[in-house]
């Protein structure tokens, strides 16, 4: 284990990529954590995120867990490189021959993606608190732990994530490559949950349509992008302004989200491993 | 002799077949020679035998034990077809990777790059280096653990003279430890100055496996030139020592059989009995270069 990460500090810490993006990572992160205390100009008013309400207990851990999971592609970016220059480099084939074994490569990753997501989650967590017992219009204890599962959340989504991102390097070795398969399946993801919704309220009426949306099974919702977005659902109708519109905010947690996530997340760590073991280096 | 590694019936197909049933021991000691043109299948052998590569069938046993396992692979040095390092790591860094995989002390790194000679530019990025540089890092690298066998592929591709004869010496310094060293190459006067056995193969067939001197000494041709130069043809062919007699511009040019043993002496004196006078005779052996194309062009037919 110590030896794994030994390997991994010294691969990565002289890696030029890893290193800018890792700095832009976390310094982008806590600006973004503090963005609601920026008066915006927007559409000729001024919008303080602050005082619509995203500081407040609990709904602030939706709030700033679902701005900083934006975030997450700067993380990834650092994942993608790592490994795919493993792979241009040859040095996956050259640590194989000095000994190193598949599992332990793998590990290895796994052990930089969860150095990653720790400290990530760290950091969302302190900032969150301490912005929360700064700015929120109330402390009590009960309201403060009510949503904290969103910081689990946060963490389950970035681990999935940066699961996926090491398989597809591991399947595609090249970072362009890994990124337009991204893409390629974001956009694909869109369309089949598009079609599935089309398809299940077409012809009901307007209370039917609610109804199928709000409570349906969809299996879209399962796909590994569509499963990890979902834990942490877009906060924007629990701003002040949306509730004065008398937009309602209605969440159950994601049980099957979760579980799909995990349930990706030892598919792609599985497969990951599968294909290192069984192509020819 | 204690066996280093032992092959069985390696085959591996990707679309074609690559290596075909090959099957050869390695004692321990012996600098052996895997010979072959390019595309014959010594770097997807090599592939198999370091586990970056599955076989499609056979089986190989090293230290007698059956296949190939990362602790296996702490106790052999290797080098595959280029020098690969992490680019932007100074050779420092690069060597304490592999010694924190292989478990190897640091203490150990200062010692092998004095022994390639490049204590002084250990501080220097990978990239910076020239490619003799770059092959003897590699060469560093392989023998961090102490390894028990060394496996060389191409260690001299794309050197000049200067970078070839540092790498030989570096190579024979290694085999007078007593290492065992295999060493794939395709530079025939190059094996046959380093190696004590050779496994030649052919389009993933192992046409001939033993000794250098064996594959060199055993036989040999005359060269021979006499005033009656078509009498003299005759009385070889008639001599039954000869594979083959044939003439080449001025000298004709009699191959011993490989059965038949003749002196210089015994055939001059059996010739003059036969009251041809000889102007010119020599003895000559096949260089491995021309041994190994002699092989490599019989079993073109077979």
């Amino acid at each position: 284990m110590l030896k794994l990460l030994k390997l991994e500090y010294y691969k990565n810490l002289a890696y030029k990529p890893f290193k800018v993006f890792s700095i832009l990572y976390f310094a982008i992160l806590i600006v973004f954590l503090f963005i609601g205390l920026i008066d915006f100009d927007l559409f000729g008013g001024k919008v303080n995120l602050k005082e619509q309400g995203i500081y407040n207990f609990p709904e602030i851990w939706n709030f700033t867990t679902w701005i900083v999971a934006l975030l997450k592609i700067f993380l990834g970016l650092i994942i993608v490189f790592s490994i795919c220059q493993e792979f241009s480099n040859r040095m996956f084939k050259q640590n194989t021959i000095d000994g190193l074994s598949r599992e332990e490569f793998i590990t290895s990753k796994l052990l930089t993606i969860a150095v990653f997501t720790i400290i990530s989650t760290l950091i969302v967590f302190g900032i969150t608190l301490f912005l929360g017992y700064q700015y929120s219009n109330t402390t009590e204890s009960d309201k403060v732990f009510a949503e904290m599962f969103f910081i689990g959340n946060y963490f389950v989504k970035l681990f999935t994530f940066f699961c996926f991102l090491m398989f597809l390097s591991v399947l595609l070795r090249k970072s362009v490559f890994v990124f337009l398969a991204f893409f390629v399946l974001w956009i694909a993801e869109a369309i089949l949950l598009a079609i599935e919704k089309f398809q299940k309220i077409r012809g009901l009426n307007e209370v039917q349509r609610n109804h199928v949306l709000q409570n349906d099974f969809f299996i879209s919702k399962l796909f590994p992008l569509e499963s990890m977005s979902s834990l942490i659902p877009n906060p924007m109708v629990r701003l002040n302004a949306a509730k004065l519109l008398g937009m309602k905010y209605e969440f159950h947690y994601p049980v099957e989200s979760l579980i799909a996530c995990l349930v990706w997340c030892a598919i792609f760590i599985f497969a990951s491993y599968w294909i290192l073991k069984k192509r020819d280096w | 002799m204690e066996k280093i590694l032992s092959v069985k019936n390696l085959t591996k197909k990707f679309k074609r077949v690559v290596v075909n049933n090959i099957s050869f021991d390695v004692e321990k000691g012996n600098v052996y020679g895997l010979l072959g043109p390019n595309g014959s299948g010594k770097s997807t052998t090599f592939g198999m035998l370091l586990s970056t590569i599955n076989p499609t069938s056979g089986d190989w046993y090293w230290f007698g034990k059956k296949g190939t396992d990362p602790e296996t692979l702490k106790r052999i040095g290797a080098i595959i077809e280029q020098p690969n390092f992490y680019p932007y790591l100074s050779a420092e860094k690069n060597l304490k990777i592999v010694a924190e995989i292989k478990g190897t002390p640091y203490g150990r790194i200062d010692e092998v790059l004095k022994t390639v000679g490049l204590l002084e530019r250990k501080k220097d990025v990978f990239k910076t280096y020239s490619l003799g540089m770059k092959q003897r890092l590699a060469i560093a690298s392989a023998l961090l653990n102490n390894p028990e066998v060394l496996i060389l592929d191409e260690p001299t591709n794309g050197l000049d003279p200067e970078g070839i004869i540092q790498i030989r010496d570096i190579i024979t310094s290694i085999a007078k430890q007593g290492i065992t060293i295999i060493i794939a190459s395709h530079l025939l006067d190059e094996i046959e100055k380093i190696c004590s056995h050779v496994i030649v193969l052919k389009e993933g067939n192992s046409i001939y496996s033993g000794r250098v001197d064996e594959i060199t000494s055993n036989t040999g041709y005359f060269e021979l030139k006499a005033d009656n130069n078509s009498l003299l043809l005759s009385t070889l062919e008639e001599l039954k020592w000869f594979s083959s007699v044939s003439m080449e511009g001025e000298l004709i040019k009699a191959q011993i059989r490989e059965d038949a043993s003749v002196s210089a002496s015994a055939l001059n004196q059996k010739l003059a009995e036969k009251g041809i006078f000889l102007s010119h005779l020599t003895k000559k052996k096949l260089s491995l270069e021309t041994q190994f194309l002699e092989l490599v062009k019989n079993t073109n037919h077979a």
